[in-house]
């Protein structure tokens, strides 16, 4: 009996949560924007998780958060109630991203000559150990971080779009599909590629980094 | 273990876990392979690599809804009234049926127009085609189809003024039709 009614606790509430979505809706349609507010609210560290996977500025982040929801009210009247709400805004989330990705596209060759020292000592032990080696350790994360956008700047931007939402965000494909409008086939393709991508560049480094490791062996 | 076990190991991206870490087999396979080693130091850092792209409780700063609240009101004010887009809408999805009204009306009247321009008195051949010609060109006054009676006179009195050669032609101009209505 106390079991059935633990059972029921989570869904009612999900029902109530849900209940209250379509209300603020329904208002938000009407052109109540506290209800808008209060809509948005309910999904903003989604949206900033989304961005701030792109943007490491909290002032870049916001401004584009600014732009996903005026796009988002400017479209609400469009929104059929009873769909759910949270990917109709990853949809225009992952589309202002791709343009805003798209606009500052800045292609770099990277070579393990062109990383700083501490560039080095990271990805010898990232590839070494993987990335709990890293967790705790602040520099590190930012090194990290930097070393992972200045190779995905590389990616076509959808190709970017992609893996970012499948491996930090941990989408499935049907979602990715959803999310930039394409098919599951498709989602996959600009997955695969985007992984082998990332991948190439980072068997290059390691190789650079071996040889030079190799050399320096030999010269001492 | 083979490279082919370590490509499926990879392939599972089960390379970070413990049971992978601590996997002998493995270990000992890495060390005499070298390309297996490369493949795994690969997975390795790109998984790392992306994981450092994870960003934990962003969220917008105490500012952040009341620039917003600011922006949503120019955009009310930009936007045209929302009543005359939904009209004009409206009016956009009436077109098609419009259109197809017209389209029908058209036809409508073009076949009935077309059934009266086409041979509207079909007069098939011989005595009719006669008659017919002398009631439209050489008969002006008479109303309705004129009789056997009418059109003798009218051929006797071309007999008297003219003369017999110049009935026939007379005859053969009246018989012609005029342009616009055919004779079948």
């Amino acid at each position: 009996m106390m079991d059935r009614r633990k059972d029921q606790e989570p869904a009612e509430r999900w029902r109530e949560a849900s209940e209250r979505e379509a209300d603020l809706i329904r208002q938000a349609q009407e052109g109540d924007r506290q209800a808008f507010e209060a809509l948005l609210r309910l999904h903003e560290q989604y949206v900033f998780a989304i961005i701030g996977s792109f943007l490491r500025r909290k002032q870049d982040a916001e401004d584009l958060a600014q732009d996903i929801f005026l796009k988002a009210y400017l479209a609400i009247r469009r929104f059929r109630l009873g769909a759910p709400f949270a990917p109709w805004l990853r949809r225009i989330t992952v589309n202002t991203c791709y343009d805003h990705l798209r606009k500052t596209r800045r292609r770099s060759e990277i070579t393990f000559t062109d990383l700083g020292e501490s560039e080095r000592d990271l990805t010898h032990i990232l590839a070494e150990q993987g990335s709990p080696s890293i967790r705790t350790d602040i520099g590190d994360q930012v090194a990290a971080r930097d070393l992972a956008e200045r190779i995905l700047a590389d990616l076509a931007p959808k190709d970017r779009l992609v893996i970012t939402l499948r491996e930090v965000h941990g989408l499935e494909i049907a979602e990715i599909a959803d999310a930039i409008g394409c098919s599951r086939a498709a989602a996959k393709v600009r997955l695969w590629r985007a992984r082998r991508a990332m991948q190439a560049w980072l068997q290059r480094l390691i190789r650079q980094e071996e040889d030079t490791a190799s050399r320096e062996g030999r010269n001492e | 273990m083979t490279c082919r076990d370590v490509k499926q190991l990879l392939r599972r991206e089960n390379v970070e876990g413990p049971a992978c870490a601590d996997d002998s087999a493995l270990a000992l396979h890495l060390k005499s392979c070298r390309r297996c080693s490369e493949a795994l130091k690969v997975v390795r850092l790109s998984s790392a690599l992306l994981q450092s792209l994870r960003t934990e409780g962003g969220g917008p700063g105490p500012a952040f809804y009341l620039r917003l609240q600011g922006r949503l009101t120019d955009a009310e004010l930009v936007q045209p009234d929302m009543s005359l887009l939904h009209a004009l809408g409206l009016a956009r999805q009436l077109i098609p049926v419009l259109a197809m009204g017209v389209l029908l009306l058209a036809g409508v009247t073009l076949s009935i127009g077309g059934s009266r321009s086409l041979l509207p008195d079909q007069v098939r051949g011989g005595t009719d085609v006669y008659a017919f010609s002398l009631d439209e060109v050489n008969l002006p006054g008479v109303v309705g189809e004129p009789n056997r009676d009418q059109m003798l006179a009218f051929v006797l009195r071309q007999d008297d003024v003219l003369g017999p050669e110049s009935v026939r032609a007379t005859d053969r101009s009246a018989v012609r039709p005029r342009s616009g209505r055919q004779v079948e």
